[in-house]
């Protein structure tokens, strides 16, 4: 099974389309009216929503991550930045899933 | 399969450890990297574990005192609990304290220390440099902390048997009452045991069933249902950290699978999770046909929920019929009700309005209707539905909060014979005494057990209690602008429940209010652990109260409801909005926030 959620973006390999798509479910918002600058909390971001999300990013991009993940990132552009950089160099979707 | 000749849960728990010390009474899967490492504990072993652990609390004089657990791993924490037992000390199961735990803010477990006045907290070596900093953080030098599970400590055969009689108290139950002011539920071994027979009778349960659970020790359908309830019948429980669980909802699923579950459940909210997170490529390599009871309860039950796990697990062999709502809480030590196993659960549809407004009329064509699920019949116990002001009973089909007698019902609450006074000890049509207040709403129809709602200010979300007053307190403290502001907390049923919170603001304006809502809800989402997606920042004044100073929440929730009440600064969730501002909504989102409608994304 390969990760074929839509485009890499430019600023790196995570896929936006895709973690838009996650914060949406969680979020239960339109994809749309989710502001990349705007805090995770404002959109009614708790624990359950955070640690799904980081579960999905565990999942899909064999990262290991800490449970406060998007509280000390907060927003999707901090978010992605800080992804950005552990994210590994080689693309994510080539790597098979388990 | 009643066991009368036991007098109390720790002969039950001994007699079981010699019957079948070689057999599994919990499995524990410690998540690992690759998925997670199976911890196996018998009854031979939770037996002299428990010994061990015992003389070391009878240096200590715990007879009759609370203790406080603290644990990550269920095998310890089932070690120490069975520990307890045999030296007679009071369990008190509480959750992490301190950042590990993500409750320094809030202090739930700093609440429970100070209300048991334990001097005693177990832990194990993993939480214990955490337990040992909160406690001198607290002050409480005064208080012991011993690491169980360390090499060396106690000696098994220094114990001396303690003989308890049936009235004395197993543990406390921490999952009712608020941070400001807990309530421990005072649970004996004849609540236990009267308890653990009824959950037989509902359930039909035997020693060949096998035991699922996710579901931290320290809540109450965690411990009664699924890790003392499997040691009564003499079987096991195969157990998935909480964590674990909301992280990756299929580690609980696969576990059912490859351990053959036949009962395990939790809160409505955990269905919505798996559904929500587990692909159908995963569903495709799951057998979950043995599992015949997927308990639900500890929240109100969802039908869409239910619809939706059985539609999505059907290719796992997955049985509707299996899809079990019950009813329980805390102060009747577990169970209520529940369904007839192996049938289908009850559904009926009631005309939407009249429920909102406490009254039960039946769906009429064209009338709104919503459908509520029913919650089976009680066993061992008896219930009324009685008038919550007039204290009389109800006629069938009416609805009004439900009242429980039996030898399930706790004894009170924790050194408060106030409270306990007026929640265990009511008294119906001024002749028969002795009933708990349930605080919930509902109504018997035909035998079966309907809760309709809620009398009691308490918000479920999550499968957690939260409590207004705690909200409204913690929310005063992340601005200067709001302490010396009243607020209101409440929740709205907006396809789900909801929390709301209209706080009043002074001193503080224009972008600066955008700022305080956003650490309200942060704190809210981090600290709670629910969603906070609706708060509403008021002038002063706004927030009313009576005479004597108490938040009318009801009436605050009404106006809000109605679209009368609107924050200076307000942010809304899309579902909440569309049910309190139609007309906004009709218009396009977002009219009323202060950066106007262009705020969102462009990508």
């Amino acid at each position: 099974m390969t990760v074929h959620t839509g485009r890499p973006a430019a600023d790196g390999v995570l896929p936006h389309e895709w973690l838009y798509a996650r914060l949406s479910l969680y979020l239960r918002r339109a994809p749309e009216t989710i502001d990349p600058t705007v805090p995770f909390a404002e959109y009614g971001m708790d624990s359950v929503a955070a640690l799904s999300l980081c579960g999905d990013l565990e999942d899909e991009f064999g990262l290991e991550v800490e449970p406060t993940l998007l509280w000390d990132h907060p927003t999707v552009e901090s978010l992605v930045r800080h992804l950005s950089s552990v994210l590994p160099a080689a693309p994510a979707h080539a790597r098979d899933r388990h | 399969m009643s066991e009368p000749r036991f007098a109390t849960f720790t002969e039950l728990l001994r007699a079981r450890a010699a019957e079948l010390a070689d057999e599994d009474v919990h499995v524990f899967l410690r998540e690992t990297a690759g998925g997670t490492e199976a911890e196996h504990l018998t009854y031979g072993r939770l037996d002299r574990e428990a010994r061990r652990i015992a003389a070391v609390l009878q240096e200590y004089d715990v007879a009759g005192r609370p203790v406080l657990l603290v644990y990550s791993s269920t095998v310890e924490f089932l070690k120490a609990f069975a520990g307890c037992l045999y030296a007679g000390a009071v369990a008190v199961p509480v959750p992490i304290p301190g950042e590990a735990g993500r409750d320094q803010r809030l202090g739930r477990t700093t609440a429970v220390l100070g209300d048991t006045g334990a001097t005693l907290v177990l832990t194990e070596t993993a939480a214990a440099p955490e337990v040992a900093l909160w406690l001198a953080r607290n002050s409480r030098p005064d208080a012991a902390c011993l690491v169980s599970d360390m090499p060396g400590v106690g000696d098994a055969d220094a114990w001396q048997p303690v003989t308890a009689r049936p009235d004395d108290l197993v543990f406390l139950q921490y999952t009712s009452g608020s941070v400001c002011e807990p309530r421990g539920v005072t649970v004996s071994h004849r609540n236990l045991l009267a308890n653990q027979a009824a959950l037989q009778k509902v359930l039909h349960t035997t020693r060949e069933d096998r035991f699922g659970s996710w579901l931290p020790y320290f809540h109450d359908m965690g411990l009664v249902a699924h890790l003392l309830h499997p040691v009564w019948l003499g079987t096991h429980c195969v157990q998935v950290a909480p964590l674990s669980f909301v992280k990756h909802p299929l580690r609980w699923l696969q576990a059912v699978d490859r351990y053959g579950v036949t009962v395990g459940g939790g809160p409505n909210f955990s269905y919505d999770l798996c559904a929500r997170r587990v692909k159908d490529e995963q569903i495709a390599e799951l057998d979950l046909s043995r599992w015949r009871l997927a308990l639900n309860g500890a929240e109100p039950v969802r039908p869409e929920s239910l619809d939706e796990f059985a539609r999505r697990f059907a290719p796992a062999g997955f049985r509707p019929e299996a899809l079990y709502p019950c009813y329980g809480l805390a102060e009747a030590t577990l169970v209520v009700s529940g369904g007839v196993p192996g049938t289908p659960h009850v559904r009926k549809d009631f005309d939407r309005t009249a429920l909102e407004h406490d009254r039960v009329l039946g769906a009429t064509a064209g009338g709104r209707a919503r459908t509520l699920v029913g919650c089976g019949t009680p066993v061992d116990v008896e219930v009324r539905v009685v008038d919550p002001l007039t204290h009389h009973e109800l006629p069938p089909g009416t609805v009004g909060e439900i009242w429980l007698r039996g030898h399930s019902v706790a004894r009170g609450y924790w050194r408060r014979p106030t409270e306990t006074a007026h929640t265990f000890r009511a008294s119906l049509n001024d002749e028969e005494s002795n009933f708990l207040r349930t605080g919930d709403l509902g109504m018997l129809e035909d035998g079966e057990l309907f809760v309709t709602g809620r009398l009691k200010e308490v918000v479920i979300v999550n499968g957690r209690n939260v409590y207004p007053q705690d909200v409204e307190w913690a929310a005063r403290t992340v601005s200067p602008a709001l302490t010396f502001g009243a607020g209101a907390a409440f929740s709205v049923d907006a396809g789900g429940e909801q929390l709301v919170l209209v706080q009043e603001v002074r001193g503080a304006g224009g972008a600066e209010l955008r700022t305080v809502a956003q650490r309200i809800q942060a704190l809210i989402g981090k600290e709670f652990e629910i969603p906070a997606g609706n708060v509403l920042l008021v002038r002063p004044g706004t927030v009313r109260r009576t005479s004597s100073g108490k938040v009318q929440r009801t009436l605050m929730r009404g106006l809000f409801l109605d679209g009368v009440l609107r924050g200076d600064y307000e942010v809304l969730t899309p579902d909440v909005r569309a049910l309190a501002r139609p007309q906004d909504v009709l218009f396009g989102e977002d009219l009323l926030r202060p950066e106007g409608a262009d705020g969102g994304r462009r990508w």
